[in-house]
Parts: structure tokens; sequence; C-alpha cells
């Protein structure tokens, strides 16, 4: 008690403020403000274009100081006493975030109009929820990783329910909001548990450092404590990115939910998770080659998450199959890509070697943007077809489409061949990437499964390009218009398949290598 | 001395807990939940943490269950009626998967995990004292606590999306009258 009277405070820096270290989060945040305030006072004619605009300008400007950071920063790695840190895991996830919201606000811009929805809330919720999944990138702190998840989690639960007069709107934000809300107590109280049982016989209280966890765990006071506290944190996060037991309420929200918010859902707070996923489970309790409680529980959690892959990639895969609403089918395709992403986290958690779990490392994050992009490009085409109020998503909605619309077709075909993952596409590149990172730790089983799973979504990705082409059209029916903004987001999404299918390279080093060689990488 | 008080003052939060979950009337629910606040203010006062005892009354005791009774009161909620529950079968099932969740535990507590628990005394620490929560909130947590403003402003943001008229979106109420004629319109139109 007594040292926090004056010595304390007076020997040491005073908060550890850096704010150089928190620039992409803080550009990100201070453009959700800036949306509002524009929003505030000018007419509601031109508004879609301003804050889209702003937020877009914001994203790239957030990227450019990512770069920044990544490049040419050379002062310390931890900031505010190690509740934000600097390294590669941060900066690649970041950069993935920045793509996701982009293309978001893209796929969002003409949509609040046909819709008539407010934009300027839904760019500032839409940066809120960036700059929550930036700061589950970037924490090295439980705490700060929990106060993340919450910015994200709320801004997503009411942009879930964007379009009030639709029920089902309402019904997926409900749900999301009443079974997330559950899943953060998990975390929650998985924190606190931690906290509890990394105490010190000599009186020091609990750390929530992550770094500081792991230093602690062989001399954990109650080891039970550790282990029901990091069960808990596993289900937490296995909730936010839908691993299959806890899974339930994805394909219900991601029908209900307004299509662009869908993409997001699908896209964004699933790599977030992840990245908090691996920042926890990887730095805070990592693989140690002495006996002890850290070893043990390092075994543990490896052995819980092969289960949970196997059974989210059968459970997602052939769920899918049984579905007749594209976006539900979409949603099971997203379970089952958690389960190929949970492949990469095991490889990444056995890996002895600290080269081979950084590859494995960059295997995961390019796994998850090149999800990111094809998920994307897909709901993108589903919300052109769905038209005002989602009234289209039925798979025979999608009969006879693909000579009528030929581009929208070919988009949304290129989209589903990469989530299956056909060569010369991303989606090959990814699953080649994460399986054989996990064929380097000795999971052939892992692998087994997995592909023999690839092999069982080959179903339902190609039946709706079957029947987009080769099916008569029942109704009628007249080609929808694209947006130019539409259009944009659908571009990049294809050229991005294409581009990381056919030249990963590139991107895959600047993932793994140290921030030297991305400087001579990018000439700076 | 220590342990009497502390099953006592356990025992009205598990109490009150049970008996929360327990009533129909969402009034005698709330009154319930204020007395599980209370024990637990006063678990953290025997755990020699007296601010975090004291915001426990303030905040949640205070505030937060004035603001469920007031909501409880406007929206005029009646006794719950009682259903027949649908899925009767699987509450022999809930009941075993949860009997089975404790004996896990305590197994695992009792025969896997041995080793002793040899906590420091609760008053050599400085965890819940007003100097040190005041001390960590402009220091170590300062970061955090910004972070939660930012959260606070969202959740506003968003409560007022939701929660607003909607034809003060558009003038007249234009917007609203469009938005409903569209959705009723049979999807077969276009």
């Amino acid at each position: 008690m007594n040292i926090y009277f004056g010595l304390q405070t007076a020997t040491q820096q005073f908060a550890d403020v850096n704010l150089w270290l928190l620039m992409p989060e803080l550009i990100v945040a201070s453009a959700g403000v800036l949306v509002m305030l524009v929003d505030a006072f000018t007419k509601r004619l031109d508004q879609r274009w301003l804050t889209g605009g702003i937020s877009l300008i914001g994203l790239v400007a957030a990227a450019v100081s990512c770069v920044w950071l990544w490049t040419s920063w050379t002062g310390p790695t931890e900031a505010f006493f190690g509740m934000i840190v600097l390294d590669r895991l941060r900066l690649s996830f970041t950069l993935v975030f920045l793509v996701v919201s982009a293309l978001s606000v893209l796929l969002s811009m003409i949509w609040v109009e046909w819709e008539r929805l407010p934009a300027g809330e839904f760019h500032a919720l839409l940066l809120f929820a960036t700059a929550g999944m930036m700061l589950m990138a970037s924490g090295g702190d439980l705490v700060m990783i929990f106060l993340g998840l919450e910015l994200l989690s709320i801004s997503t639960y009411v942009m879930a329910g964007f379009r009030r007069t639709d029920v089902r709107s309402n019904e997926a934000s409900m749900k999301y909001f009443i079974l997330g809300s559950f899943s953060s107590a998990f975390l929650l109280y998985g924190t606190a548990l931690v906290y509890g049982a990394t105490a010190m016989a000599n009186g020091t209280p609990g750390t929530t450092n992550i770094r500081e966890i792991a230093q602690r765990l062989d001399t954990a006071l109650y080891p039970p404590l550790l282990f029901a506290g990091a069960a808990m944190l596993l289900i937490g996060f296995g909730f936010k990115v839908a691993t299959a037991p806890f899974h339930v309420w994805t394909p219900d929200v991601y029908e209900g939910a307004p299509t662009p918010v869908t993409a997001f859902m699908a896209a964004g707070p699933k790599a977030a998770g992840f990245a908090s996923f691996m920042r926890v489970f990887l730095f805070g309790f990592p693989f140690v080659v002495a006996a002890g409680t850290a070893q043990r529980l390092h075994s543990a959690w490896i052995a819980v998450l092969v289960v949970l892959a196997v059974i989210t990639m059968t459970v997602g895969n052939t769920a899918a199959i049984l579905q007749s609403n594209v976006k539900r089918m979409l949603a099971y395709s997203s379970i089952a890509h958690a389960g190929y992403v949970l492949v990469g986290l095991v490889a990444a958690g056995a890996a002895s070697d600290l080269g081979q779990r950084n590859e494995a490392i960059a295997a995961v994050v390019f796994y998850l943007l090149v999800y990111s992009i094809m998920t994307l490009g897909a709901f993108a085409v589903v919300t052109i077809l769905a038209r005002s109020g989602d009234r289209r998503t039925e798979i025979e909605d999608y009969n006879g489409i693909g000579f009528d619309s030929p581009w929208l077709a070919f988009a949304f075909s290129v989209s589903l061949l990469s989530l299956l993952g056909v060569p010369l596409t991303a989606g090959f590149m990814g699953k080649v990437m994460v399986f054989s990172a996990a064929l380097d730790q000795g999971y052939v089983g892992l692998v087994v499964v997995a592909v023999l799973n690839t092999v069982v979504s080959a179903y339902y990705y190609l039946r709706l390009i079957v029947v987009m082409f080769f099916r008569e059209r029942s109704g009628a029916w007249n080609a929808p218009l694209v947006p130019a903004s539409m259009a944009i987001a659908l571009a990049l999404t294809v050229v991005g398949i294409f581009y990381l299918g056919i030249f990963p390279g590139r991107v895959i080093e600047v993932f793994q290598a140290s921030p030297s060689v991305i400087s001579r990488l990018l000439g700076t | 001395m220590t342990i009497l008080i502390f099953l006592l003052l356990a025992a009205l939060t598990v109490g009150c807990a049970i008996a929360m979950v327990a009533q129909r009337n969402p009034l005698y629910s709330a009154i319930a939940l204020i007395g599980v606040f209370l024990g637990m203010a006063g678990i953290y006062v025997t755990l020699a943490a007296p601010f975090i005892a004291a915001i426990q009354v303030i905040v949640y005791a205070g505030a937060i269950m004035v603001l469920v009774v007031f909501v409880i009161m406007l929206l005029n909620v009646e006794e719950e009626v009682r259903r027949p529950i649908r899925l009767r079968y699987l509450i022999p099932l809930g009941v075993f998967l949860a009997a089975l969740l404790f004996a896990e535990t305590a197994f695992i507590i009792y025969f896997i995990e041995t080793s002793a628990y040899n906590p420091p005394p609760a008053t050599q620490s400085n965890v819940g004292l007003t100097a040190s929560v005041g001390t960590g909130l402009f220091t170590k947590y300062l970061l955090p606590f910004e972070i939660t403003s930012l959260l606070i402003l969202m959740a506003i943001v968003g409560a007022i999306t939701l929660a607003r008229r909607v034809p003060a979106l558009e003038v007249g109420g234009r917007r609203m009258q469009a938005a409903t004629t569209e959705s009723e319109k049979p999807s077969a139109a276009d």
C-alpha cells in the first residue's frame, strides 16, 4: 500500500504515452467522429458520397500510417505499459482489417440509399467497428483485447439491426446481441480467472499482460484456475470466430442481417477474433520444453483445438449442402473456413521453432486475407441480386441468370471457385499454405480431414455455378444495374483473387519477413 | 470467524441468485438481484477491497438497479405466464450435462491437481483500494480508460440510430411510407 503514495509515481514515467504507435487506430477512430460531425451539418442528399468518401480517405490514411510503422519505425515496440504492442501479427492483421473495411464501405455506399438508411451513422459505426478490430490485433493485454472486442461487437449488433422496418433484421440483431454478450461474459470471466491464477506468492497481484502471463505460468499459485480461465477464453474466442460447437448463431444472424453487413461480419470480426485468439494463445500460453504447468496447458489447448477444427470443418461443410438459401449456405461455408484457419492455428501453436511459428502465423494471416476478399466478393454479388429488402436470396432465384448478367455471374463464380480452392485462385494458395504449415508439424490426419472436407464443399459451391448457367429461369427477371461503387468493389475482389492466386509470393514475404526486409521490398 | 462471515455472505449471494431466476414476477427478480450485489459487496469488504465494495453498492445496487426497476415499471411487465415448455425431453439432458460438468470440474480440482493453494493474506494486497485504483487509471490503465469513452460514444450513436423515430429521417415521413409500401410489394414484381 505504501508504495503507491508518492515514491513510485515520481520515479516512473507518468503514463508511457506513445501516440505514434497508436496512429492507425487513432486515424480510423477520428475519421469515425468526423463522419458523424459532417453528417450532422450537411444536407441528406449528398451525404453518402461525403461520408463514404471520408471513410475511405481515413482507411487509406490508416493503411499508410500502418506501412510507415512497419517500414521506418525504429522506436520502442510497446506503449502504454504493454497495452499496445507493435509486431508483425498486429501490422499484417491491421492491413487485412483495412482492406475488409474499405471493401465494405464501397459495398454499402449505394446500398444505404436503396434501403433509405442513414448513411452517416452506418459509416461511423463501420469505422468504430474497424477501430475495435485493430485494437484487438494490437492489444498486448487482455483488458485491451476485451475492450476492442466490445467496440467491435456492439457496433456490429447495431449494424445487424440497421434495417429497422424488417423483422428478420431485428431478429438477427437480437440473437447476435444476446448470444454475443453471453460469449463476452465467458471471455471476461476467463480473463478474471487468469488474472487470479497469475498472482504471485510474494503478494504481487495477478496480471492481464500477455507477455507477463507467459512468464508466470509455471509459478501459478493454483493451476486449475489457469486451466479453467484458458478454457473460458477459448470458448469466448471460439464463439466470435464461429467454430463448431459455438456456431449455432451464425446462420440465423447471417441470413437476417442486411447483406452488406453480413459481408462485413463474415470477414472482419472473424479475422479480428483470430487475431486475438492467436495473440492470447500463441504468446500467452506458448510452447515450452520444460515439463510443468505451462507445458501441460500448451498441450491441452492444442489437443482441444485439433478436435474443434475437425468438428468445425465437418459440421460447416455438411450443413452447407442442405441449405436452400444462399446467405445461409455462405454462413455455413464461413464456419467451414474457420475450421481451415484453426488447422493453421494448431500448426502455429505446435511449432517449437520460432521461424516455423512465424511462417505458420503468416500462413494464417494470408488465409484470412484471401478468405475476406472472396467472401466479400460473393456477398457483394448477393447484395446486388437480392435487391432492396433482401428479397431474392433463395438458390432458386439464381436459376439461369448466368447469361443475362454475365459479368455478375463471372464475379460470383470466381469467388465461389476461390472459396472452394481451385488452382490459380487465391483460395487454393491459402489452403496450400495453411495445410503445408500443419504438415510441417506432423498433423497428417488433420490435413487429410481438411482435404476431404474441401472435396465435400465442392458440391455446394459448384451447385450454385451450375444453377446460374445451366438451369432454366423461372419467372420474369431483368438484369440488375450494377452501380459504380459496387463495380469497383467487385473488380477489386476479382483482381485480388487472381493476383493472390498467381503471385502470392510477394504478399507472403511481406507477412513473414522482418521489418528490414520489408523496407527493401518496398524500396524505402 | 472470517470463514463464518464468508459463508453467510456466500449463502446470501447464491440464495438471492437462485431466487432471482426462480421468481416469475420481474420486480421480485430485480429485488433479489440487489441482494446478490449486496452479498458480493460484503465479500469484497472481507477481501480488503473497500473501493470496489463501495462501487458495487453505488453503481450496481444503486444506479443500474434503479434503471432496471424503471424499465420494468415503464414497460408495465406483468407476471410471466406459465407456458407449456417445448422440447421438454431436453430438460433431463440439460440436468445430466450440468451434473457432468460439475463432476468433471470437481474431479480435476481434487484428484488431478492436488497442489495446495496458499494465497498471501488479502490485507497485504493493494488491489481494490481507492489509491491504487486511482493510480492505475492514470498510469497503467490510461489507454483502456480512453478507449472506454470511445466505446460509450459508439454505444450512444448506435442506441439513437436504433431507437429514433423513423419519419424524422426524411421530410414529412415520406421515407417511412416508401419503405413500408416497398416491403409489402410482392417479390415477383421485378
